[in-house]
């Protein structure tokens, strides 16, 4: 089973030990260098609270369970202020080929909901393998030239 | 075919880190080698607003591709300072500059003046062509490795040039490849 960052998106989290919820799901922060997603965003603004994909107890199709309440933070550091605000989604993001082409933007990210392994990335009507993912920051996120 | 970039759209695409993503400057000029054919390296302009000249130069060797959208490069130590760049790119000869030289071909027929240089897409610096502005006034695209000597004022080619003097980029990029065949140069 796979699962989407836009499907994802809005998804309400839950304590598994408290079963408080505690607000919807808003931005998902993936670790480039592994394809692996590494923090979740709940809330907005300056509530805005992250966990790690650790803490993550289940990511259902109703609910993303984390292992407690003490598992969220506040942000620590400017990524984490970035990632709080939302900057950091790969979704949405342009994307430029490592030849320098533009060929974004990224339109949603596929992940494996069981591992949190980044899957597949989609681009409008197109899908590139994770693996072509060769970096990202604040500009775009740079993808191996796609095969014509 | 290959797809072609004129010198004047090079100048101001964003120059980004491949394993970061960041746009780290812009492009604020080639470096040419008329001699050599193909770009040394780009000169470099702060990003945004406040867009100044950045010391740092790109030598072609730290070009990762120059793009449609952007120049890709590594990472940050791509960007060099003057001091420790190869001569001809930290402190480049101001004479280099072969826009408004004349096209001559070896037969003594002036193709016209040259407005720009035409950079491969993807390369690091390839330099596949000549914008022109043809004896006629209009905009003409002439292949390369076609010169046979430079002055600083006049471009020698070989006569077939004359022959593969195209209207648009498309065309110039169709026929690179059929031209460097003629002359046995693939």
């Amino acid at each position: 089973m796979s699962e989407r960052f836009a499907a994802a998106a809005g998804r309400k989290v839950v304590s598994r030990t408290s079963a408080e919820n505690l607000g919807k799901l808003a931005h998902i922060v993936v670790d480039v260098t592994h394809r692996q997603v590494e923090l979740l965003v709940v809330g907005k603004g300056r509530k805005a609270l992250l966990f790690a994909w650790d803490d993550v107890s289940g990511f259902g199709p109703d609910a993303v369970m984390v292992s407690g309440e003490d598992a969220l933070f506040e942000p620590r550091d400017e990524r984490e202020r970035a990632a709080a605000d939302g900057k950091l989604d790969l979704a949405g993001q342009r994307a430029l080929s490592d030849l320098g082409n533009d060929i974004g933007p990224i339109t949603d990210i596929v992940f494996d909901p069981e591992t949190g392994v980044i899957e597949t990335l989609v681009l409008g009507d197109r899908e590139e393998p994770a693996t072509s993912l060769l970096g990202a920051g604040s500009y775009a996120a740079v993808i191996r030239e796609p095969a014509t | 075919m290959k797809l072609l970039l004129t010198g004047g759209a090079i100048r101001g695409l964003p120059v980004v880190t491949i394993a970061g993503g960041e746009d780290v400057a812009e492009v604020r000029d080639l470096i040419y080698s008329p001699e050599a054919g193909r770009l040394l390296g780009l000169t470099l302009n702060k990003r945004g607003f406040l867009a100044g000249r950045r010391r740092e130069v790109l030598p072609a060797e730290t070009i990762h591709a120059i793009g449609r959208d952007a120049v890709m490069i590594d990472d940050e130590s791509s960007l060099t300072p003057p001091d420790d760049a190869p001569e001809d790119v930290g402190a480049p000869p101001s004479k280099r500059d072969v826009t408004g030289d004349e096209v001559l071909t070896e037969a003594g027929t002036s193709l016209g003046h040259v407005r720009d240089v035409v950079v491969l897409v993807g390369s690091n610096g390839e330099v596949a062509g000549y914008e022109i502005e043809t004896t006629s006034g209009g905009t003409g695209y002439i292949p390369l490795p076609a010169q046979l000597a430079v002055s600083g004022t006049t471009l020698v080619v070989p006569e077939a040039t004359k022959d593969f003097v195209e209207n648009d980029l498309v065309g110039l990029g169709a026929a690179v490849d059929d031209f460097r065949a003629k002359l046995g140069m693939s």
